[in-house]
């Protein structure tokens, strides 16, 4: 099975108080910025290394390729990190500037790459950190004429893609749906579960661990050094036909208010239910 | 029950800066025998380390400090976690970077494992003692041990399988380890019996691995006495045709600090089945085999301490961003003036700036050790050039410095990180009064400060008729001369100058006290002069440091940037201008070497 992640960078989203917009309040200056992986990308990464693996045997056996659409010269660390991860090849498309990059040209810019791969499934974030569009998927759905399942929380297959049996949470209840590759899938956090992905390579009472807090796996060493001799290929605009066109015009920017930053500590549950009453006034 | 929180910070912009910036680890990189490093790949393993030590072994850092170890049945176990972080930290592979290839390891520089060191110490030094003791013994082995020896007990001792320990001190041997009276009695199959106690085992027994690899010091019978007569042994916990091989945990300590790294009492040979193989094969090579461990485990402790005091440092920062307490002394006046943050405090800032280039200036010492060891290990090891010869004589001259200096000034640190935070650094909410606990044991073990300040000062420094001192000296005099009229930087170097001169006046007097046979003088006051001599080695490195960021901010650069380098240059100055003066009055009070301490009678230190 061959899949394509891609992966967007974003200011790092522990950080936010770091963002700062310009002076005419038009866009969000990248200065200073300290760069991170899309979180959601990350769990579409996880996701897809399980579904590429026999994590039994810690052998893989699929292919995962990694594409990243860069403002500037188009900058590689986070492709090298997913390749320290386990994922096999790179992709680095480098593109304007993150105005430029709205959901609909990202979309155009992956469509062509997916044309030229031909990967069995696209997996990626449901959304972006910074700009939580979360259109992005669904549009290079569209543009390939591929099925989609948005935010999907279980993924099985036992035919190596050609078919899927995916699940998604929603309010109502847990839907299951049936879908044949290739396919655009989103996930959502719900896919890092030790039992979300079943591949039918990975014994079925295989359990992953928990993750803690992370949003994949950690990178071990051997992975770092295999992915120096991993190739990162470079496809322009020009070599995949597309061309920037401003979607979106962004009107303004505007920073949270801070925040007060004051705590009280009370002694009983009494004095927090009458400060709420009577100070907060929320009750 | 303490929570898994990650405490843990480093600023990884300063080991980037150390690496490429000031000591040229590019220059040994991309070529033999570190062809499969660049400089990208060892940025990227170092940020990657330090995911693992927050993600890892940082949040169990607290925990492994309130649960201690256990010690049942004879057996011991360690607080809640280690096991899967020992099992992630080996599947990870960190431990094995610097190890060579014919083992497992990455083979990669020196340097950029010890930088990696300092963020697993760092997260959580009892933790980290376990795998980087038994790393070091399996180096011991790697080099010292038979090919048989080297098939058995290496490459598990690598990744994981097995632990291993260092045993040399005994109930009435510590410091004075030459006075050891564990055995060793010669079977017929080329083995040998062994029988003894050994004290403060780090890792002595844990859960973790499926055997323990010890290695002892013990005397054949009929040896001669004192550390000549000692040969080192691997006795495993388990015997290699598998059963007990007679190794028992009598008790572990409790202590101040580290306290999830289990400290054994191991009696071997109580029921007299214990056997232990010979190190190679040539006996009373104990002292000379036992040192290489030595020497990387006192380098280690240096780096414990860079690593603790780090964090230390790092936290209080961010305290001290936080905290608002009083209002601005220039509003002194207005009791309605607004409150501010104590970093606005000029005592605060003071203090910080004072953590900041002390921890700075230990690492730019380590990380120019370890740069001293990369371009040794690239001009290859049969290698008799001078060049080769200078970079073995710094990194000797240097060792006692790291280990000891590092030691010493990570526990002033912490204290100073304690009184920065203010009542609040004192409770067991904030991280630093761990991090003081857990730093005293720096300045005691791997040989204690005072222990160093003799190696210093009887061994290293006349190594070589005096050669690598000459070398040091002169490396520092060039970097003087070649700065003295720095615009921004030409005061300091001229503290800098007068510490050089300093210390090259107490190395002639040291020379004068041993040729008059004034032996209690020196070890009056060698731990004076090993500060002194770290206090001019890290001034001019801080400098260096400082000439180079200057150069820098004359470029168009981002804030951070800016921020960093400007950072850098004060790191220097603050260290130049108040550190680095100390050395002078120092010089002086060494030299009239005040006798009071050899004077004063026994009785009149006060009633027994």
């Amino acid at each position: 099975m061959k899949i394509l992640v891609p992966i967007k960078r974003v200011a790092d989203p522990a950080n936010a108080n770091k963002v700062k917009v310009d002076d005419d309040a038009t866009k969000v200056t990248s200065e200073g910025l300290e760069w991170v992986m899309n979180p959601f990308d990350e769990w579409s990464l996880e996701a897809a290394l399980r579904l590429t693996e026999n994590a039994a045997e810690k052998a893989r056996v699929g292919e995962i390729v990694v594409v990243s659409i860069t403002p500037g010269e188009g900058d590689t660390d986070h492709i090298r990190e997913a390749l320290g991860k386990g994922a096999e090849r790179g992709i680095v498309v480098p593109a304007g500037t993150d105005e430029q990059l709205d959901a609909s040209v990202v979309a155009k810019i992956l469509a062509a790459v997916v044309k030229k791969e031909e990967p069995d499934v696209v997996l990626m974030g449901k959304q972006a950190a910074d700009g939580d569009s979360a259109v992005a998927g669904t549009k290079l759905a569209e543009l390939l004429e591929w099925p989609v399942v948005n935010y999907a929380t279980n993924i099985a297959t036992s035919d190596e893609g050609k078919t899927f049996e995916v699940k998604r949470e929603l309010d109502i209840g847990v839907q299951t749906l049936k879908v044949e590759g290739p396919v655009v899938f989103t996930s959502s956090d719900r896919i890092l579960r030790p039992d979300s992905i079943k591949n039918g390579v990975t014994p079925d009472d295989f359990e992953y661990a928990d993750l803690g807090d992370l949003n994949s796996r950690l990178s071990n060493l051997k992975n770092i050094m295999a992915a120096r001799k991993k190739p990162i290929d470079t496809m322009t605009l020009d070599d995949l036909g597309v061309e920037l066109g401003v979607g979106t015009e962004y009107v303004k920017f505007t920073l949270p208010q801070g925040r007060s930053g004051s705590a009280e500590f009370v002694e009983t549950v009494d004095e927090l239910v009458q400060k709420l009453q009577t100070e907060a006034k929320v009750l | 029950m303490a929570q898994p929180i990650n405490r843990y910070k480093a600023d990884l912009r300063d080991f980037n800066f150390l690496m490429f910036e000031q000591f040229g680890l590019q220059d040994v990189l991309g070529k033999d025998p570190f062809s499969d490093w660049d400089q990208a790949t060892c940025s990227e393993v170092l940020s990657q380390v330090y995911k693992f030590a927050q993600e890892v072994t940082g949040p169990l850092n607290r925990v492994g400090d309130a649960q201690g170890c256990r010690l049942e049945d004879g057996k011991v176990f360690v607080p809640e976690g280690f096991k899967q972080a020992w099992d992630k930290l080996y599947e990870a592979g960190w431990r094995t970077l610097g190890a060579p290839a014919e083992f497992g390891g990455m083979a990669s520089p020196v340097t950029l494992a010890v930088l990696s060191d300092e963020l697993l110490s760092g997260s959580n030094t009892a933790f980290n003692m376990y795998p980087g003791l038994s790393l070091g013994a399996a180096e011991v082995i790697a080099e010292f041990g038979t090919d048989e020896q080297k098939k058995t007990y290496v490459e598990k001792m690598m990744n994981g399988t097995w632990g291993g320990t260092m045993c040399l001190s005994e109930p009435h041997a510590g410091s004075d380890v030459g006075s050891s009276t564990t055995s060793a009695t010669p079977l017929e199959d080329g083995r040998y019996k062994i029988k003894g106690t050994k004290i403060y085992i780090s890792g002595g027994d844990h859960d973790m691995a499926d055997n323990i690899v010890h290695l002892v010091l013990a005397r054949i019978e009929g040896a001669v006495p004192g550390t000549k007569g000692l040969s080192l042994f691997i006795v495993p916990k388990v015997k290699p045709e598998g059963g007990s091989n007679d190794v028992q945990v009598a008790s572990i300590e409790h202590k101040m600090g580290i306290n999830g790294s289990a400290t054994c009492v191991l009696n071997f040979g109580e029921d007299d089945d214990c056997v232990g193989e010979l190190v190679g094969t040539v006996e009373h090579q104990g002292m000379r085999q036992m040192f290489k461990m030595m020497n990387f485990a006192r380098i280690g402790v240096g780096i414990q301490g860079l690593a603790v005091a780090s964090s230390a440092y790092l936290n209080t920062l961010e305290y001290a961003r936080d905290r608002k307490q009083g209002s601005s002394i220039e509003d002194w006046k207005d009791p309605s003036a607004p409150r501010v943050t104590i970093l606005n405090h000029p005592n605060i800032r003071r203090d910080l700036l004072e953590m900041k280039s002390k921890v700075e200036g230990m690492r730019a010492l380590i990380t120019k050790l370890a740069v001293h060891q990369d371009r040794l290990k690239a001009l290859g090891e049969d290698d008799e050039s001078e060049t080769a010869a200078y970079h073995h004589g710094q990194i000797n001259l240097l060792t006692p410095l790291v280990k000891a200096y590092c030691s010493d000034e990570a526990f002033q640190v912490c204290e100073r990180a304690i009184q920065t935070y203010g009542g609040a650094g004192y409770l067991k909410d904030w991280p630093v009064e761990q991090y003081a606990r857990d730093s005293k044991i720096f300045s005691i073990y791997e040989g204690t400060n005072a222990i160093q300040a003799l190696d210093l000062v009887g061994r290293k420094l006349g190594q070589g008729g005096g050669k690598n001192t000459q070398a040091f000296l002169g490396d520092v005099q060039k970097f003087i001369k070649e700065h003295a009229e720095h615009p921004e930087l030409k005061d300091a170097v001229a503290r800098l100058q007068k510490a050089h001169e300093a210390v090259g006046g107490s190395v002639m007097q040291f020379l004068g006290w041993f040729q008059g046979g004034k032996m209690p003088n020196i070890v009056l006051t060698a731990e004076r002069f090993l500060h002194m001599m770290s206090k001019l080695a890290i001034g001019w490195l801080l400098l260096e440091g400082a000439s180079i960021a200057i150069e820098k901010l004359k470029g168009d650069l981002s804030e951070p940037e800016k921020a960093f380098y400007e950072g850098k240059k004060f790191s220097g100055i603050y260290y130049a201008m108040n550190i680095v003066p100390e050395v002078i009055g120092d010089a002086k009070t060494l030299k009239a070497c005040d006798e009071s301490p050899l004077a004063i009678s026994d009785a009149a230190f006060g009633p027994e």
